[in-house]
């Protein structure tokens, strides 16, 4: 049921409107994805077959792989295999799906994503407000300084400064922190620290602007001239209003959290997608990195999407866009 | 009778003063230390690059000459902290950091520069083309950018550069990996600076100024050459600087994931990357090209928003 204030015609234009791009966006990942593996140099079945000269074998493993069939049936029956869960099939194992590669990456890499998008979320939105509340005052000077340093310091560069504190407070005698490796509690902070902290940076930044935009609208000094309590107007009118905007960072986030994953992957040794499509490059199994990519590159698009509708349902005002 | 020139129209119509805009927008941007300091930093840094590791080495006395390469390994001085020999100490594997620092920043500089002459002329052509000339044009143009866009933060650099990085090292060698890598990273930037230029484009279109002009005679072309890229040439600048420094951190991110400069070369990623292991040992030895890194990242988008700022004061 679309809320009251969206009428039925425009929720459908928005919503054929939306449908409309993401067929594009998945068409766009898919084509170029698949354009990019097929311009690949080398021949992937004779690499198969090693020094092995086979006619025989070699006709049948091409059939076996679709790479006999025109381009463009290539094309439909790598989204077709996509459509069930099908990433194509590895170039160094003969036969061997990549989704079998991949499988034990995913929920890895889904939970270090999601727990850095959370982090980012849970850190940035208290600060921007914080900072926003007490704007221009050291509070707010301080929280933006570090914030601000956050987003602009790239991770491989946060990491080493991390790990030196890590060493002091291990030679110290002080608790530490695992430097690498997936599933104590333990090793998840760096890395998710590493890696929400961008989004962080970001989301403080977009929370204190919003906030202060909304900190300036007449409905607030209205507010604060009938004598409400501040707490009330901060939580039922700045908030509410202050925040809407703040879901439409999700997307970029989510962005910047993908790429990251690659590095804070590789360098804490997190055996995700990304670092099992990193070693896949050194073996020339292009089909890994070619599913990476459109996992991780779908993965933003349903964030996208989600915050695309969170948005047109909480925004009363976005209704013709 | 033919239409008077632009320049003769200015030379009559506006007063003295008002006349070129260059001068002002230099004392501008020296009035803005930040940006001023990152320039003068930036230069600074593009001539030790340039000149640098031939000058160090050949500082160094006729036995220490090897010693200051990229790829030699003194033995006697792994993981050591700065001396007279190697003025930023040397590597885990003995290799002298001030050398590596330079050629670092020589790749670092390279790909920038590379990626930034295909982003302008691709990607502001193709903008300015796109909003000047509408219709198919626009229509192929703006879904190519967004064809790309649908590719989030740097996934279809790091695929293209793993896909063809080892037949673009068979190929030319170094040079081909980073032509490679530039090309990879183009192509995540250029979509925006076309988007960019074509909406600065299609807001000029409308002005009056441009009216007065088609109402005089010029042609298409002339309003384009005219007053169009004039007015969009420093949104491209800007633009393109402040682009420099997320493609100087994206070629670190594909050196570190072994996409870039294969070893034994040197890229401030691999330094980076390298020299974590040893950060108990010498954290300096990580140090130096992070610092580095950064400064020059920040350096560039400094200069990128005093550049804005200077070109159009009103956004200050």
């Amino acid at each position: 049921m679309p809320p009251p204030h969206v009428s039925n015609r425009t929720m459908l234009q928005i919503i054929l409107k939306r449908l409309g791009s993401l067929v594009f966006v998945l068409f766009s990942l898919t084509f170029i994805t698949f354009l990019v593996g097929h311009l690949a140099p080398g021949d992937p079945i004779q690499g198969l077959l090693g020094n092995r000269h086979d006619p025989v074998r070699y006709a049948q493993l091409k059939h076996e792989y679709g790479l006999d069939l025109p381009i463009y049936e290539q094309y439909i029956s790598y989204v077709g295999g996509l459509l069930h869960g099908d990433l194509g099939k590895s170039y160094k194992y003969a036969g061997r799906p990549v989704s079998d590669i991949l499988k034990s990456g995913v929920p890895v890499s889904f939970e270090l994503g999601i727990v850095a998008l959370l982090m980012s979320a849970l850190v940035g939105i208290p600060a921007g407000v914080l900072a926003a509340l007490n704007r221009n005052r050291w509070p707010d000077r301080s929280i933006m300084f570090v914030m601000i340093a956050l987003f602009s310091i790239p991770s491989f560069v946060l990491i080493p400064i991390l790990r030196y504190f890590n060493f002091m407070a291990y030679d110290a005698g002080l608790p530490s922190l695992p430097v690498a490796g997936w599933g104590t509690p333990a090793q998840w902070v760096m890395p998710v620290f590493v890696l929400s902290a961008a989004s962080a940076g970001y989301i403080t930044r977009l929370t204190r602007s919003t906030m202060l935009d909304v900190l300036r609208q007449d409905y607030i000094r209205t507010a604060q001239s009938k004598g409400l309590p501040e707490r009330i107007i901060l939580v039922r009118h700045a908030l509410r209003n202050g925040l809407l905007p703040v879901i439409t960072v999700l997307g970029p986030s989510a962005a910047f959290v993908v790429t990251g994953a690659f590095v804070v992957e590789s360098i804490f040794s997190i055996p995700g997608i990304g670092f099992l499509a990193v070693q896949s490059i050194g073996q020339r199994d292009y089909p890994v990195i070619q599913a990476t990519t459109l996992l991780l590159g779908m993965a933003v698009v349903l964030m996208n999407l989600l915050t695309d509708v969170l948005y047109t349902f909480l925004d009363p005002r976005i209704s013709l866009r | 009778m033919r239409a008077r020139t632009d320049a003769q129209m200015r030379t009559e119509i506006l007063p003295e003063k008002v006349q070129g805009t260059a001068p002002s927008f230099w004392a501008r941007l020296r009035r803005d230390p930040i940006a001023f300091a990152s320039l003068v930093f930036i230069i600074v840094v593009v001539v030790l690059a340039a000149v640098g590791p031939s000058l160090y080495s050949a500082l160094a006395s006729a036995d220490l000459k090897d010693f200051r390469t990229y790829d030699y390994q003194d033995y006697a001085n792994i993981n050591s902290w700065p001396s007279a020999v190697h003025w930023l100490g040397a590597d885990a594997l003995g290799r002298d950091t001030l050398t590596r620092l330079l050629l670092g920043l020589r790749v670092s500089l390279a790909v920038a520069a590379f990626v930034q002459i295909i982003n302008i002329s691709l990607g502001a052509t193709l903008g300015l083309l796109a909003g000047t000339l509408g219709g198919l044009v626009d229509f192929i143009v703006s879904r190519l950018a967004d064809m790309l866009f649908a590719f989030p933060g740097l996934l279809l650099a790091i695929l293209v550069s793993a896909v063809f990085g080892q037949a673009a090292q068979d190929l030319a060698g170094d040079i081909g990996r980073l032509l490679l890598v530039s090309g990879a990273l183009a192509l995540v930037s250029w979509p925006l600076m076309s988007r960019y230029v074509r909406a600065q484009t299609l807001s000029i279109r409308e002005r009056e100024y441009v009216l007065a002009a088609r109402s005089i005679g010029t042609g298409e072309r002339g309003i384009m050459w005219r007053h169009i890229l004039p007015n969009v040439s420093g949104l491209i600048i800007t633009a393109a600087t402040l682009d420099i420094s997320s493609v100087i951190l994206s070629e670190s991110v594909l050196s570190l994931l072994g996409l870039g400069i294969q070893a034994p070369g040197s890229s401030l990623g691999i330094m980076i990357t390298q020299a974590i292991p040893g950060l108990k040992l010498n954290p300096f030895q990580v140090f130096v090209p992070s610092a580095m890194l950064t400064l020059l990242v920040l350096a560039f988008s400094f200069l990128g928003d005093g550049i804005r700022d200077a070109l159009d004061p009103q956004t200050r």
